[in-house]
């Protein structure tokens, strides 16, 4: 993890002792060999494209990235200041990593690309998030995804 | 959430005591600075490492819940020898709101040649969330130090607007300390930009401004989202 010791307070406070969601259940699915897969990418960065409305604060809402969006449209509109941007700006992989999955689904590492990836508001309440991950969920399934990665920042 | 509806997933995870707590089917720890779950920017190879690490946790079936560290440090969270700021510490520490749009519009004009050149190298900006081209930053940021509350069409509120702008002035400073020579660290580009621009001292100039304001949203925004804490001037 990122060191605590190197995470400046007041962020290191809030990162240790932060209220998490306890889940009930913990799911647990088989699948298809990596190379099979195909796979999305769902970052909590609050992602929006150059020109659309930043993410408001406390927002519960996941949008959708289709995968043909250039790097240089995507912004950053999460609410805290307290994490790196500079590596997303030299690089949208640093968090956003669709580059590098596609270059894993060239080489046949994994499967396919999913047609389309997500953005929620990392910061917000996941109880609150249910319809969200419906919406999400119900994407996924239309396009066949048999693999998520989950990005946090 | 996304498994129990039916995908299966997995996480890059900076902040193990967090995965720890929720406890998802699968996490990769990783050893990296929070806002960098892929840990360096453009090392494709190292990326890739880390990629299939967290994407590998898919094909076992030790779970759940399986949690495992990843091992490789992120090189570029040191800081980096021979780097040099794009600009010369700025000496100007204005007081009035003439004086900062003087200041801070020179310093801009001053910066466009390594912004410009940061965008060609890397292809890309963050710079956007405002909606509003840098010319326009000195007037609209130097109104708020003079009591004004002035917003733009994007944005529901002068305290959103001017949030985004802030946003917009680290991102275009962070990209142009970036546009020559070996990548800085994180901590080396925020410590040029606090300490020694004066766009950084304009930030916490609004912030105060913004903290004194009748304006109840600019005073919240103002005080927690403008500058970070460890960068506020000693009390």
């Amino acid at each position: 993890m990122a060191r605590p010791e190197e995470i400046p307070e007041p962020t290191r406070s809030a990162v240790l002792n932060i209220e998490c969601p306890v889940f009930e259940t913990t799911p647990f699915l088989a699948g298809k060999p990596l190379s099979q897969r195909k796979v999305a990418i769902v970052s909590s960065a609050a992602l929006v494209q150059r020109g659309e409305a930043p993410f408001p604060f406390g927002s519960t809402e996941a949008r959708f990235i289709p995968a043909g969006v250039p790097a240089n449209a995507l912004l950053m509109s999460h609410v805290s200041i307290n994490f790196d941007r500079h590596g997303f700006a030299r690089d949208a992989n640093t968090a956003f990593p669709l580059e590098r999955l596609r270059a894993l689904a060239a080489e046949g590492m994994i499967g396919s690309v999913a047609e389309t990836h997500y953005t929620v508001m990392g910061s917000s309440d996941p109880a609150g998030m249910a319809a969200a991950a419906d919406q999400v969920s119900g994407q996924l399934k239309q396009e066949n995804v048999d693999a998520v990665l989950l990005t946090p920042v | 959430m996304l498994e129990e509806r039916g995908t299966p997933t997995t996480v890059i995870a900076l902040a193990r005591n967090q995965a720890e707590k929720t406890r998802p089917p699968r996490a990769l720890f990783v050893p990296f600075q929070l806002g960098r779950p892929l840990g360096t920017p453009e090392d494709a190879a190292f990326q890739r490492r880390v990629m299939l690490a967290a994407l590998g946790l898919l094909e076992r079936a030790d779970g759940p819940v399986i949690l495992d560290d990843y091992a490789e440090e992120d090189p570029n969270w040191q800081d980096t020898a021979g780097w040099q700021p794009p600009l010369p510490p700025a000496s100007a520490r204005p007081t009035a709101p003439a004086d900062w749009w003087s200041a801070f519009a020179a310093e801009l004009a001053a910066l466009r040649p390594a912004w410009e050149a940061a965008q060609m190298r890397f292809g890309r900006s963050i710079v956007g969330l405002a909606g509003q081209p840098p010319e326009r930053w000195p007037e609209f940021t130097t109104a708020f130090l003079a009591g004004g509350l002035p917003t733009v069409p994007q944005h529901a509120t002068p305290a959103l607007a001017l949030r985004f702008l802030c946003d917009d002035i680290k991102a275009m400073y962070g990209e142009a300390a970036q546009a020559h020579g070996p990548a800085p660290s994180s901590r080396q580009v925020e410590a040029w930009f606090w300490r020694q621009t004066v766009a950084g001292a304009l930030l916490v100039a609004l912030r105060t401004a913004a903290m004194g304001s009748d304006n109840n949203a600019l005073k919240t925004v103002g005080g927690r989202f403008f500058v970070p804490v460890p960068w506020l001037p000693a009390a």
